[in-house]
C-alpha cells in the first residue's frame, strides 16, 4: 500500500525535512525513518501541521511524497526524492565515507 | 500609521481615482487622477477643471504619449502588478530624465521595502505601501544603501567621475 | 586586479548590513518566503534539493591568492570543506546555514568579494577570457571594461527586476575563450581597419530551452560608447522582453520574435538618446581602470631552460601534462599553467579548502599573487617561469591538480545535476565520472585531440552541452534518467549548437555511445591534425548515426 509522507526544507539550516507526528505534538525532523505516513484518506491531517509549520516560519515549501518502505524503513518512490531523503550518490570532496549508494539501490 | 509616503514622509493622500463608473459630468471636485486611455478621450473636457490633474499608466503604456500633457499633471501614478516587474522602473526614469516631468510621481501596487530605495533612484518621489507593510520601517529603507556607482535621477554622473 | 576604493568597501558593508536586516525580517516572518526569496536570490542565496546554496561572485573569473584563502576558510568553517566552480567562473557552496550566510558575507566583503546579483531577474556576474592580461593573441584586455560594466551594473536601479536573468561576456583576444556567442551580451574587443579598437556586439545568444548563437547586433562600436550602448539594449529589453512566459523571457527571444534588423532599430533609437549622457566614457576613465590591470614587473627572460628541457625529455608524465596543461604566455620565459579541477577522485569543478589553500600558496610562490576560474570549470595560474614548471607540476600532482586533459575528452563540463539541484531532471556527475574512468587512457585521449564535451542534467542547459562537440543531456522518461546526444557544437569563435543524434540512452548505455561515436571519428577522420569537431562538420550525422543505431 502506498502511503505519503510530508516534506520540506527547514527555514535556517535548508536542511530537508519530514514531518512527524509525536505524542507531543508535531516536530521536524531530518531523518525519513521518524515520518509519520498517512493513507490518502488522513492526508490532511498532515497537510494542517505542514501548513501551520510554513507559517510560523519553521519550514520552507512543504509538499507530500508517495513512500513505500523496506525492513530499512521507509524509502521515497520518487528518483528525486530518494537524492533527498538519502543525500548525493557521489561521495563529496571531503568525505571520507562512502556515498549514500546502497540506499538508492533499494 | 498611515501608508502612503511622499518626500520621505508619510502623508495625507489628497487625490481621488476616476473609476471609469463615474460620469465625467458627476465627478466630485478636487484633485483626480485618469487612466491613460481615458485621458485621451476625454482630455479636453478634464483640463478645464478646476483642479489638479493626474493620470494612472498601465505599466506597457509608452510614457512619451504624456508628453505634451506634463506641464498640466500634477501627478503620474505608475504600477507595478507583481514586484517583479520591472517595467515602471523604466517608465519612471524616462519621465523625470527624458521628459523633465517635475511632478509627482507616484508607485502604486507592489510596493515594498526592499523596492523603494531603486524606485526613488529612478524617479518616484511618492509610494502608495502595499497594506502589510510597515511605514516606519519602510522610511528607513531609503538610506540603507548610500553608495551609488551609477547615475540615475538623483544622481548626474558615474562613480568614477566624483 | 582591480583594488576597492572606500565607496567600494562601504557598498558591501550596506549590502550585508541590509541583508542581515532581511534575513532577521524573513525569520520573524515579517517577510514572506516569496518575497525573501527575491532578495537572497539578488545575494546569490538559493533554496536546493538538500540545503541552501551560495553563488559567490569572481568578477571575470579573477582571485588573489588572499581572496581564494579566505574561500578555504568560508568552505571549512560554514560549509562542508568543499567548493564548486560554475561555468560562470563564480564559486558555489552547497551547505551553508541561512543564519551563517550574513557572517559569510562579511569575512568575503573583508577580502573586497561578494554575491551580489549572482542570482535573480537582473545583471549577473560579468565574465571573461581566463587568459586576459597574458594571451598571445590578446587584441586588449577586457578586464578593465568587464570592471566598468561591473560597476554599472551593481545596484543598477532602473534593471533590478527584469524579465528574467542577464549575462553579459566580454572576449578581447583573436580565440573566444569567454563563449561571448552564447551570452545575452557578448563584446569581443577588435581592431578597426586603421588599428583602432572598438567592440562587435553580439546580443541574444543563451543555451537553456532555447539555444540561440548571439546576433551582431553592431560590428563597430567605440569603447567609449560601451555603457550607453549597453544601458540602450537593457532598457530595450526592460520595456518590451516578455513578462507572460518564463520560458519565453530571455532577451534572446525578444530579439528572435522582433526581429534582428527592428531590434536594432529600438536600440539605436534609444541610444541616440542616451549616447552624450554621463555613461559616455572619455579616456581618463577607461585609463584609470586600466591602471589597475597594468603588466606586473616582468622579468626579461629567456624562453628556453635546460632543466624544462631535459624534464621533458626524462619524464614521460611531466611531458605529457605540460604538453595540454601548459599555454605560451606573451612574455618569453613565462607560461600560463591550467590547474585540472577534473581528476576521477572529485566531481568536476569541485575543489577542497586543503586544495584552495594550497592553491593560494602556489599562486604566491609561482604565479604573481593570482588565480583565475574559467567557464569549464578549471583554474589558471596566469604567470609562471618556464624554469618553475617542474617544480609546480610536482606540486599540483600531491594536490590532484595535475590530471593532464585540458581542452581533451575529460575535461568534462558537467552541472551540480540532480545530485544538488533542485531544477533537474537527472544526475549528471555519475556520468560525467563514469566516462573519466572509462577513458583513462592518456594514449587514447592524446590521440582524440581537441575535443569538448558537456554535460547538462536538465534542459536549462547549465553545463552547457549545446555547445560542446559531444553534449549530453540528462531528461527524465517515466521515472527513468535518460541520456540524448548532441553532436557538433562549439563556444568559441566558430559557435554552433549541437544537434541532437538520436533516441536517448540509458545510463548503463551512454558510455559505449561515447565510445562509439569516438571510434567513428578515429576511423573517419582525415589524419590526426582533423580535430573532432572539423571531422564532423565534414563528415555530418551519419556515420555517427549509423554507428549508434544501426
Amino acid at each position: 500500500m502506498a502511503y505519503q509522507i510530508y516534506t520540506a526544507s527547514l527555514l535556517k539550516e535548508g536542511l530537508v525535512t519530514y514531518l512527524c507526528l509525536g505524542t507531543d505534538g508535531a516536530f521536524w525532523s531530518t531523518d525519513i525513518n521518524k515520518a509519520t505516513r498517512m493513507d490518502e484518506q488522513h492526508l490532511h491531517i498532515l497537510k494542517a501541521e505542514a501548513e501551520y509549520a510554513a507559517q510560523a516560519n519553521i519550514v520552507v515549501g512543504p509538499y507530500p511524497i508517495t513512500v513505500t518502505s523496506n525492513d530499512q524503513g521507509l524509502i521515497p518512490v520518487e528518483g528525486r526524492e530518494k537524492i533527498r531523503a538519502f543525500g548525493p550518490t557521489i561521495t563529496l570532496p571531503s568525505d571520507p565515507v562512502r556515498p549514500a549508494s546502497d540506499l538508492h539501490a533499494a | 500609521m498611515g501608508k502612503f509616503i511622499k518626500d520621505r514622509k508619510v502623508q495625507q493622500d489628497n487625490w481621488m481615482p476616476y473609476t471609469g463608473l463615474e460620469d465625467l459630468a458627476t465627478i466630485p471636485s478636487g484633485d483626480i487622477y485618469i487612466p491613460f486611455e481615458e485621458w485621451h478621450q476625454n482630455r479636453d473636457q478634464l483640463l478645464q477643471r478646476n483642479s489638479r490633474l493626474g493620470v494612472i499608466l498601465e505599466n506597457t503604456d509608452d510614457v512619451a504619449a504624456l508628453i505634451p500633457d506634463l506641464e498640466r499633471l500634477d501627478l503620474i501614478v505608475l504600477q507595478f502588478p507583481k514586484m517583479a516587474d520591472g517595467r515602471a522602473f523604466t517608465q519612471a526614469r524616462l519621465l523625470r530624465d527624458r521628459y523633465g516631468y517635475k511632478g509627482e510621481i507616484r508607485a502604486t501596487g507592489d510596493v515594498l521595502h526592499d523596492q523603494v530605495f531603486f524606485m526613488q533612484r529612478c524617479g518616484f518621489n511618492a509610494f502608495e505601501l502595499r497594506d502589510d507593510q510597515d511605514s516606519a520601517t519602510v522610511l528607513l529603507a531609503f538610506d540603507e544603501i548610500t553608495v551609488i556607482y551609477q547615475p540615475a535621477t538623483d544622481e548626474e554622473l558615474p562613480i568614477w567621475r566624483r | 586586479m582591480y583594488q576597492y576604493s572606500q565607496a567600494d568597501h562601504q557598498l558591501l558593508q550596506e549590502r550585508v548590513a541590509q541583508f542581515r536586516g532581511q534575513v532577521q525580517r524573513r525569520l520573524r516572518g515579517e517577510l514572506s518566503e516569496d518575497e525573501f526569496k527575491q532578495q537572497r536570490l539578488r545575494n546569490g542565496l538559493y533554496l536546493q534539493l538538500h540545503a541552501y546554496m551560495l553563488r559567490v561572485a569572481v568578477p571575470y573569473g579573477l582571485l588573489s591568492s588572499n581572496q581564494m584563502r579566505t574561500l578555504a576558510h568560508i568552505a571549512r568553517k560554514y560549509d562542508r570543506g568543499y567548493g564548486h566552480f560554475s561555468t560562470r567562473q563564480n564559486i558555489q557552496y552547497n551547505w551553508p546555514k541561512l543564519e551563517d550566510v550574513p557572517q559569510i558575507l562579511d569575512d568575503l566583503a573583508a577580502v573586497e568579494m561578494h554575491a551580489i546579483q549572482t542570482s535573480g531577474n537582473c545583471i549577473r556576474n560579468t565574465t571573461s577570457d581566463p587568459l586576459a592580461g597574458v594571451a598571445r593573441d590578446e587584441v586588449a584586455d577586457p578586464r578593465p571594461y568587464c570592471e566598468l560594466i561591473r560597476q554599472w551594473s551593481t545596484f543598477h536601479p532602473e534593471f533590478n527586476f527584469l524579465p528574467r536573468k542577464f549575462k553579459i561576456a566580454v572576449s578581447g583576444a583573436i580565440h573566444d575563450r569567454a563563449a561571448v556567442a552564447v551570452h545575452d551580451i557578448g563584446l569581443r574587443l577588435v581592431k578597426d581597419a586603421s588599428d583602432e579598437l572598438e567592440f562587435e556586439v553580439y546580443v541574444g545568444g543563451g543555451l537553456g530551452r532555447t539555444p540561440m548563437i548571439g546576433k551582431l547586433i553592431r560590428a563597430s562600436l567605440h569603447p567609449h560608447d560601451m555603457l550607453t550602448y549597453l544601458e540602450a539594449i537593457l532598457r530595450v529589453y526592460n520595456r518590451l522582453g516578455r513578462r507572460d512566459n518564463l520560458y519565453k523571457a530571455r532577451i534572446k527571444i525578444l530579439v528572435h520574435e522582433t526581429g534582428e534588423e527592428k531590434f536594432r532599430d529600438l536600440v539605436e533609437a534609444e541610444w541616440q538618446e542616451i549616447k552624450a549622457s554621463s555613461l559616455r566614457l572619455a579616456n581618463e576613465d577607461i585609463a584609470r581602470i586600466q591602471s589597475h590591470f597594468k603588466d606586473p614587473d616582468y622579468e626579461l627572460l629567456s624562453d628556453f631552460d635546460h632543466d624544462f628541457d631535459s624534464h621533458l625529455l626524462t619524464n614521460p608524465d611531466f611531458a605529457n601534462w605540460a604538453s595540454k596543461n601548459v599555454e605560451l604566455h606573451k612574455k618569453d620565459g613565462y607560461r600560463i599553467v591550467y590547474l585540472s579541477l577534473k581528476s576521477r577522485n572529485q566531481p568536476t569543478g569541485d575543489v577542497t579548502a586543503d586544495q584552495m589553500d594550497a592553491i593560494a600558496d602556489l599562486a604566491d610562490r609561482y604565479s604573481l599573487g593570482a588565480i583565475r576560474s574559467t567557464h569549464r570549470q578549471n583554474l589558471v595560474l596566469s604567470d609562471v617561469k618556464l624554469a618553475d614548471l617542474h617544480h609546480l607540476w610536482l606540486e599540483l600532482v600531491k594536490l590532484d591538480l595535475a590530471t593532464p586533459n585540458y581542452n581533451h575528452l575529460t575535461d568534462i563540463i558537467s552541472c551540480p545535476g540532480m545530485d544538488y539541484c533542485a531544477l533537474a531532471t537527472a544526475r549528471s556527475i555519475p556520468i560525467a565520472q563514469a566516462l573519466t574512468e572509462r577513458f583513462d587512457s592518456y594514449d587514447y585521449i592524446n590521440d582524440l585531440g581537441d575535443l569538448s564535451l558537456n554535460i547538462s542534467g536538465c534542459i536549462n542547459a547549465c553545463g552547457h552541452h549545446h555547445v560542446a562537440n559531444i553534449g549530453i543531456l540528462g531528461v527524465n522518461k517515466r521515472g527513468v534518467e535518460v541520456y540524448q546526444l548532441t553532436l557538433g557544437g562549439s563556444a568559441r569563435e566558430d559557435a554552433s549548437i549541437g544537434k541532437i543524434i538520436g533516441p536517448a540512452f540509458t545510463s548503463d548505455e551512454i558510455v559505449k555511445a561515447v565510445a562509439d561515436i569516438l571510434k567513428v571519428y578515429l576511423d573517419k577522420r582525415e589524419g590526426p591534425e582533423e580535430a573532432f569537431l572539423a571531422a564532423y562538420r565534414r563528415l555530418g550525422q551519419a556515420p555517427f548515426k549509423e554507428k549508434l543505431y544501426g
